[in-house]
């Protein structure tokens, strides 16, 4: 289905500014796109995954759906969004 | 660039021109290397005689130094192995790095009073991480790409990433401040590796009964290992499945299992 079809069937994404967290692990352009996992107490945003390669929060500037391609660039890796069996999404890597 | 645009966006092309690249590495070491000589701010407070069991700790900076060598040995003859040009980049980038990651643990032994770091390491030198650097290089030394990527960027770097993440929690800052920038170099090791390795089984899965013998080959020494260093570090028996756990999900991800 293409975007404007899935926006037409789902309400529109969620739109988030994304500031710079402190991530240094990448060139200054891509910074704010990753953040370190906090451990216990942190919480994932809409517009986040945990990267199952390197533990490294990923983010964009929109929420995240089912099938959208995600990139773990400090570890170079390709992931599509799936569902989990609680209905909550994680990133599953597509070599 | 727009407002809006992500690396999400990217081609896989484009994403891996850019992240393999030169200037990807440069960018990314200058952010959190440039205020770090030997790994580590200079002005971080330091004493040596306060850490307990000192001893211990230049027992397992030794392991690192032989593991770093192994990767640093193995990684400068696999540029030539290496299948296209990104992978030759990358591969010189991770020569630069694993020599830094020798570079500052030698520094670390002396600042704790070692006189020799390179005696001192073939005198503790655990016998399973020199054999495993043995095997290592003989994969190298065969022109196998395929396997030598696996051994080193999977097996090898997914340990030490299991291991150096557990005792930066627990390590003096110096130590552990040393640790975190290896850990962020390791993220592209393992990275590129389990990637790389995975395209390859993807396109074609023939390859994959010679990476299990390659696995049961070097398991049992990269098992022995991570028991000698869990031991070094006192890290519970309760605690080892779950760091386990993390290697194991690696070669899991990739198919490899018995």
């Amino acid at each position: 289905m293409s975007e404007v079809l899935s926006d037409i069937a789902e309400p529109p994404r969620r739109r988030f500014e994304l500031e710079e967290t402190g991530f240094k692990e990448v060139p200054k352009k891509w910074r704010r796109f990753y953040r370190h996992w906090q451990g216990p107490g942190d919480v994932l945003a809409p517009n986040e995954v945990i990267c199952p390669v390197c533990k490294v929060v990923i983010r964009s500037t929109r929420e995240f759906r089912v099938g959208d391609k995600v990139y773990c660039m400090p570890c170079m890796t390709r992931m599509v969004i799936v569902e989990r069996d609680d209905g909550g999404l994680v990133a599953h890597v597509s070599y | 660039m727009a407002d809006d645009f992500e690396p999400h966006s990217l081609d896989q092309d484009a994403f891996l021109s850019e992240v393999h690249s030169f200037e990807f590495w440069f960018q990314a070491v200058e952010g959190y290397l440039s205020d770090r000589p030997y790994g580590h701010r200079e002005d971080m407070p330091d004493d040596p005689d306060s850490i307990t069991n000192r001893d211990g700790l230049v027992t397992i900076l030794c392991n690192y130094c032989v593991g770093e060598m192994a990767a640093l040995e193995a990684s400068s003859g696999m540029v030539r192995l290496a299948p296209n040009n990104h992978s030759r980049i990358f591969m010189a980038t991770q020569v630069a790095d694993e020599a830094r990651h020798l570079e500052v643990f030698e520094h670390r032994l002396v600042d704790l009073g070692v006189d020799d770091p390179e005696v001192e390491v073939a005198r503790r030198a655990n016998p399973q991480i020199v054999e495993f650097k043995r095997r290592l290089l003989a994969l190298v030394d065969d022109g196998d790409w395929e396997a030598a990527v696996f051994a080193q960027n999977v097996l090898l770097e997914t340990m030490e990433y299991t291991v150096f993440r557990h005792h930066a929690k627990t390590a003096d800052p110096v130590t552990a401040e040393t640790l975190e920038g290896v850990i962020s170099d390791e993220r592209r090791h393992l990275g590129f590796g389990e990637n790389d390795v995975g395209r390859r089984l993807a396109q074609d899965r023939s390859g994959n009964a010679r990476l299990l013998d390659v696995r049961r080959d070097l398991d049992p020494l990269v098992l022995g290992v991570f028991d000698a260093v869990f031991d070094d570090l006192s890290v519970p028996s309760v605690e080892r499945p779950r760091l386990g756990r993390e290697y194991l999900d690696a070669v899991e991800r990739l198919g490899l299992t018995a």
